[in-house]
């Protein structure tokens, strides 16, 4: 099996107490501690402003413990990226900035997608997933 | 002007022939501009007794909308396959199991439906531990 391990530090002063959170986390399937997730998807992309895009063109194993790392490496502070889901909003990427996410791809609706705004957008990503299914030419 | 950093790093040795090694900083800023975030909730946990069902989490018409607001999600479970379901007014973002965290970006968006943050435990007596930074 393989082994994947993500953590995150987050600091901040906004508080009179300085905080310091870290979490470390073993990247393991769905509802196991004895297999680890074993597939990737890694990619660089740019994106141009106006259409949106699907970021991951195959459909994952639905309702697994996939997760999925996207950074917007956009140096102009007033680009972003918006991340949608089956055209809901879920949020905006802003230069310089970094999601960790669960990736639930329940249904083939369920796609994330990225619109980007701004100007054209350079979007790193990886998908960390459990099987995906191969469009058949 | 208060200063907040998100440090990732993901790493394996033996996911791919070539050492995985990505590790990346963010200060969060407020949107469009340099300034940095300038709200928190703070790091809290909660216990969910009731087990399976929706709770709303944070609610978009409690902050402003289309922003660069961060959640920061941690399953404290031990328990293999416990998960939270974390859904984005009605859509599945995805499952946290045991041990696993996240960082996710939030517009806490208003047009149409809104985009409530929500968790879903699988089990009773899950404890959830969360921080949510906001950009108002």
């Amino acid at each position: 099996m393989a082994t994947t391990t993500a953590a995150v530090t987050l600091t901040s002063d906004l508080l009179s107490d300085n905080m310091s959170v870290s979490a470390s986390t073993t990247c393991m399937k769905a509802g196991t501690t004895a297999d680890g997730i074993d597939q990737i998807e890694y990619g660089y992309v740019e994106v141009a402003t106006g259409d949106e895009y699907d970021l991951i063109a195959t459909t994952p194993t639905a309702a697994k413990a996939s997760k999925l790392f996207v950074k917007n490496h956009s140096i102009d502070e007033t680009y972003y990226i918006a991340i949608t889901q089956n055209s809901q909003a879920i949020g905006r990427l802003y230069a310089g900035d970094w999601m960790f996410i669960p990736a639930d791809f329940h249904d083939a609706a369920a796609d994330i997608a990225i619109t980007s705004n701004g100007g054209t957008n350079k979007v790193e990503y990886a998908l960390f997933h459990e099987g995906t299914a191969l469009t058949t030419t | 002007m208060a200063t907040t950093t998100a440090t990732l790093t993901i790493s394996s040795t033996d996911l791919l022939s070539d050492e995985l090694a990505l590790s990346t900083t963010a200060t969060l800023t407020s949107a469009g501009n340099s300034t940095g975030l300038t709200g928190t909730n703070g790091l809290a946990r909660k216990t969910v007794a009731g087990g399976h069902a929706q709770y709303t989490l944070f609610a978009a018409a409690s902050h402003t909308d289309d922003k660069a607001h961060k959640v920061y999600l941690k399953n404290m479970s031990t328990t293999a396959a416990e998960f939270f379901l974390i859904s984005i007014h009605d859509v599945e973002v995805g499952r946290i199991y045991a041990g696993d965290w996240a960082l996710i970006p939030w517009s806490a968006d208003t047009t149409g439906d809104d985009a409530d943050f929500k968790i879903d435990p699988s089990a009773n007596d899950m404890t959830l531990e969360y921080m949510l930074f906001t950009d108002e």
